[in-house]
């Protein structure tokens, strides 16, 4: 009777396993919707100050969604469609507000022993608006005589890659009394289509082919190793990029750069999900490379950062 | 004697109607020459403005001999041309990819598309004429025998893509996240 229980029990045990790992959904990227560069100049939404001599120009995206009507509608038309096709953006505005509740709280929250939150350098640079993918949206009017007509462009950007993943652009009809943000709306529906299409192909090759992403390999300077330090008979860079050869999807990577303080790994395809059949991301592949060069013959403590889905950075020498 | 000629007569007689019977339905089975023309491709499709949120306002030429007969086809071209072949753009109106990117999905899922696509089928739902399905006389285009008949139709996109969504025809975009 025991040994029947025990083997159902197994049985259970196997079954349910499988079943978690035949519906295991992979880690779903964000989207969100941010005017480009090129339409704060010309709108005039942007902070400039000047850089060592060097005029810099950087948008002011707070000013843009509470000064500018057309941006929110044109941001709440493409939400709107989005949320249509079963894929809900992050909204600009609110991810804004976000980011000032929480700096004021952690600015505010003490614990009963009066310690407050501990921040650093780089937690202070990492406070910003984050989507795995930028959906870049610029837009034209373009005049002749009475006529009004609108140039649209919309790009699908990587944050990690760089890479432009999906767009669609074009000029609508030329029209008299058309009021812009219909103008502009219509742009919307015209371009939104074409552009899901090329974003859903981007998914697609990512099921197919793995998760594109982006490994920074650096070294402290308290550290004397470098990545040119023999290991068994071979320099440490060879024996990462021969560990990224036996564990990427069909050994896909590029050494972008190579140094013996850096290491810039470009167009690595990692698969969806890790030997246990879990979703995974850059920094879930890179915790492999981590233990990877802690254990021997290394023996290299290292410091894993990570930037969204899509970007690792391995630290040698401490944490 | 008498018994065994009624009996005969009557296995012929069965024979006869079974023999009718099975050319009545081969002849149902034949597709129209529309039909055929659908699924060669013979038929064009391109786009009149940019429609109302969720849909695309397109004009579909389709050939028949039967001008009445055209209507009815020019509704399930705009559906079959939607989600098989897309179309170019025109000065102010962007073209639209096909809803489905694989160029083997209408073989893949015959049995789907054979049940959509019938006369009354489930395309209907999803394809409306504009003008009362009214002609406009440049529209109608003597070609020898053969008549090409221009329609003014609006497809609700939005429904279509969630339908084949459902039945599993297409991928949506949140498609294993």
């Amino acid at each position: 009777m025991k040994e029947i229980i025990k083997k159902l029990t197994l049985t259970i045990t196997i079954v349910l396993g499988i079943t978690a790992i035949a519906f295991s959904q992979a880690k779903k990227p964000t989207i969100m919707v941010v005017p480009s560069d090129l339409w704060c100049i010309q709108n005039n939404y942007i902070f400039v100050y000047d850089n060592q001599g060097t005029t810099v120009k950087i948008p002011n995206y707070k000013k843009a969604v509470q000064e500018s009507p057309d941006l929110m509608m044109v941001i709440s038309k493409i939400n709107e469609m989005m949320a249509e096709r079963g894929f809900p953006l992050k909204n600009l505005e609110s991810a804004l507000k976000t980011l000032e509740s929480e700096s004021a709280e952690n600015a505010m929250l003490t614990s009963k022993s009066g310690a407050s939150v501990s921040e650093s350098p780089v937690d202070k640079l990492k406070k910003t608006a984050k989507a795995d993918i930028w959906m870049q949206v610029t837009w034209i009017v373009n005049q002749v005589g009475p006529k009004r007509s609108v140039t649209f462009n919309l790009q699908g950007l990587d944050a990690y890659t760089d890479k432009q993943i999906a767009g669609a652009s074009g000029t609508g009809n030329q029209s008299f009394t058309v009021e812009l943000p219909i103008l502009l709306q219509e742009a919307v529906l015209a371009h939104l289509d074409n552009f899901n299409s090329q974003l859903q192909m981007h998914f697609n090759d990512m099921f197919d082919n793995g998760r594109e992403i982006v490994i920074r390999v650096k070294k402290f300077d308290s550290w004397d190793g470098d990545l040119e330090k023999m290991y068994a008979g071979k320099e440490l860079g060879a024996h990462i990029e021969n560990w990224l050869k036996a564990n990427t999807v069909k050994g896909r990577f590029s050494t972008s750069d190579a140094t013996e303080n850096m290491m810039l790994f470009e167009q690595v395809r990692i698969p969806l999900y890790d030997a246990n059949g879990n979703a995974t991301d850059a920094r879930g592949f890179c915790r492999d490379l981590q233990s990877f060069l802690q254990a021997s013959p290394f023996n290299i403590t290292n410091k894993l950062m990570m930037k969204g889905l899509g970007e690792a950075t391995i630290v040698l020498g401490e944490k | 004697m008498k018994a065994l000629f009624l009996k005969t007569k009557l296995v012929l007689i069965l024979i006869l109607g079974l023999t009718v019977a099975a050319q009545a339905q081969r002849k149902k089975q034949q597709p129209r020459p529309e039909e055929l023309d659908t699924q060669a491709w013979r038929y064009e499709i391109e786009p009149v403005n940019v429609g109302v949120q969720g849909t695309y306002l397109i004009k579909v030429w389709t050939f028949s001999t039967n001008p009445g007969a055209a209507i009815e086809q020019c509704k399930k071209n705009a559906v079959h041309g939607i989600i098989f072949k897309g179309y170019a753009a025109k000065p102010g109106v962007p073209g639209q990819k096909a809803l489905s990117t694989d160029p083997d999905t209408e073989n893949a899922n015959f049995e789907f598309f054979h049940t959509f696509f019938m006369d009354g089928g489930k395309y209907m739902k999803f394809v409306t004429v504009t003008n009362d399905g009214a002609i406009a006389a440049e529209d109608i285009i003597k070609m020898g025998k053969l008549y090409k008949i221009g329609l003014i139709v609006s497809v609700d996109v939005a429904a279509l893509r969630k339908d084949l969504e459902d039945a599993g025809i297409i991928k949506s975009l949140s498609s294993g996240f």
